[in-house]
């Protein structure tokens, strides 16, 4: 951009010999400009007192944590929670499911107050701090698993609109278009409430589960007492084990958050509120898990096999349970959590590659000036939609490697944030405080426990009595 | 540093467009001044090496693991 003005030349001088940088080097760009009415908007409200000026300031900061959480409520994880509900009933299932959430939460705090602190992307941090070789090692990581995610998620978007006679090809284009839709905004802000207004419709799964009328004591008591696993453990049970933490923990989420907050432009005063905007998040994903795996708890009751399901046949399935309306919003909940996570996961992608690539990577950036960014994002998303109209391709083994890689690849991911979040050198004072530390480390051994017993069901799946399975 | 992309543009910016971007955000906000602001490296010590590449030996031979269990399940 041009500076014409000798007023603001002297003033970008003044700033520059600040920074310590040229003023020649100094240059405001669009994207600046964008997220400068942003952040004006937070200061003016913050400078308010009150309690509705307090409501507006949270109204202006929520965003990453709710999309985060609601954008892995995916396709896959819908299909993980409904096929425990149908399989396992009203049980076990349901503290875990809460617990893998609040080990969500406790990950994303720290890409909340990484983001905040260095206005950087993960992938551009791991990059800097670590050297290339790791930096695009992380970065392939991601791409190759946010690819196979992406094709569950068109799976989901084919299965959804596929109980209301839409054919595959149509559903398919339709998902492209609504992506391309949001992105046409070229403005962080506005494509974030859009997606902020199409999540919430992940609670559709809410009436559903209310519609089969569940037993409430019953509910208290599994979410109490851990209790009943029917069947014990098995090799079943450790691969819906691993689904569920799959369906919750994935490196995508570490990535979409912290670069979604840098662009966002959150500064360390807004931690608080990014916090609030997780654990938010957290509790609304955690709500319609809960209320999918009640939704097709009868399917348990009346020991109807769920082994092959797929989204639609849920759908089908329980219409004796919820009648037509019930029905067709579980398969419309099916439908729009593919169709968010969609969104999320590619635009994490395009993220990932313009920080590690060196390329402006923003939402704010109009299409002339981020076409890499734009392009990996619509190119990744085609090639995944097109990958699921192939004729005879095993859908259900893809959605199975999805989620079982996806807590695989998670260890990696969380060394290089702890790493990162415990580094004093771009944390400073904001380093992870030893409890925060304590239970990071506790959703590691975790993951890397769950890796291993699904190790040691599939190669010897008789070891599974040893640990009081069978 | 070098300097990976240029972010100049064609179109001119105001003056209080200008002002905005300076009082609204913080120094390393700004695109070109993150540009030239990068990070240092730091020296990853022999624990951390050994930790990074025990998960990424773990990463592929879990992978494997789970290529193996869909090619069973397929046959």
């Amino acid at each position: 951009m041009q500076m014409n003005e000798p007023n603001t030349t002297s003033e970008l001088r003044r700033f520059a010999i600040n920074q310590q940088v040229s003023d020649t080097d100094v240059v405001i760009t669009h994207e600046d400009i964008d997220r400068a009415h942003d952040r004006e908007r937070v200061s003016a409200t913050r400078a308010r007192r009150g309690f509705r000026p307090r409501l507006g300031l949270f109204w202006l900061l929520i965003g990453p944590g709710i999309l985060v959480m609601l954008g892995e409520n995916d396709g896959p994880s819908m299909l993980s929670y409904a096929a425990t509900g149908a399989r396992f009933g009203v049980g076990f299932f349901l503290p875990f499911v809460v617990l893998t959430f609040v080990m969500a939460c406790v990950v994303q705090e720290m890409t909340v107050r990484l983001g905040a602190a260095t206005h950087r992307g993960h992938a551009e941090l791991i990059f800097d701090r670590f050297g290339p070789f790791w930096g695009w090692f992380s970065m392939i990581d991601l791409m190759i698993g946010n690819f196979l995610t992406l094709v569950t998620e068109f799976i989901a978007i084919r299965a959804g609109l596929g109980f209301f006679g839409v054919r595959p090809a149509v559903a398919v284009l339709g998902a492209l278009l609504v992506l391309s839709v949001a992105l046409m905004t070229h403005r962080y802000w506005t494509w974030e409430r859009i997606i902020l207004a199409a999540a919430m419709f992940n609670l559709a799964f809410v009436p559903v589960a209310l519609l089969t009328h569940p037993q409430w004591g019953a509910v208290g008591r599994a979410l109490v007492t851990w209790k009943p696993l029917p069947g014990g453990l098995t090799q079943e049970t450790v691969l819906i084990l691993l689904a569920n933490i799959g369906a919750t923990v994935t490196p995508w989420m570490l990535f979409f958050q912290q670069s979604a907050i840098a662009d966002k432009g959150l500064t360390t005063r807004d931690i608080r509120m990014g916090r609030l905007d997780t654990a938010l998040g957290a509790a609304l994903a955690t709500i319609a898990a809960l209320a999918t795996i009640l939704a097709t708890a009868p399917l348990f009751l009346h020991h109807m096999s769920a082994a092959n399901f797929e989204a639609a046949e849920f759908a089908q399935a329980l219409q004796p349970f919820v009648g037509y309306w019930g029905a067709a919003l579980f398969a419309l909940g099916m439908f729009e959590a593919g169709m968010v996570a969609a969104i999320t996961i590619s635009t994490s992608s395009a993220y990932a590659f313009g920080e590690v690539a060196r390329r402006p990577h923003s939402l704010n950036l109009p299409f002339k000036q981020g076409r890499t960014f734009y392009l990996v994002l619509l190119v990744e998303a085609v090639a995944a939609a097109g990958l699921v109209l192939i004729p005879g391709i095993p859908l259900v083994y893809i959605v199975l490697l999805v989620n079982v890689i996806a807590v695989l690849a998670m260890p990696p991911a969380l060394l290089f944030l702890y790493m990162l979040v415990n580094d004093r050198e771009i944390m400073g004072s904001l380093v992870s405080p030893a409890w925060a530390n304590v239970l990071a480390l506790g959703v590691v051994v975790i993951l890397v426990g769950a890796g291993l017993l699904f190790g040691v069901s599939v190669i010897t799946p008789n070891a599974l009595a040893l640990v009081g399975g069978r | 540093m070098e300097k990976e992309f240029d972010s100049r543009r064609d179109t001119e910016v105001s003056r209080e467009e200008m002002a905005s971007v300076i009082t609204a955000l913080e120094p390393d906000q700004i695109i070109s001044t993150k540009e030239h602001h990068h990070c240092p490296r730091r020296r990853l010590t022999r624990t951390e090496m050994v930790l990074f590449w025990g998960l990424r030996i773990y990463l592929v031979f879990m992978v494997g693991v789970v290529v193996y269990q869909i090619w069973t399940g397929v046959r």
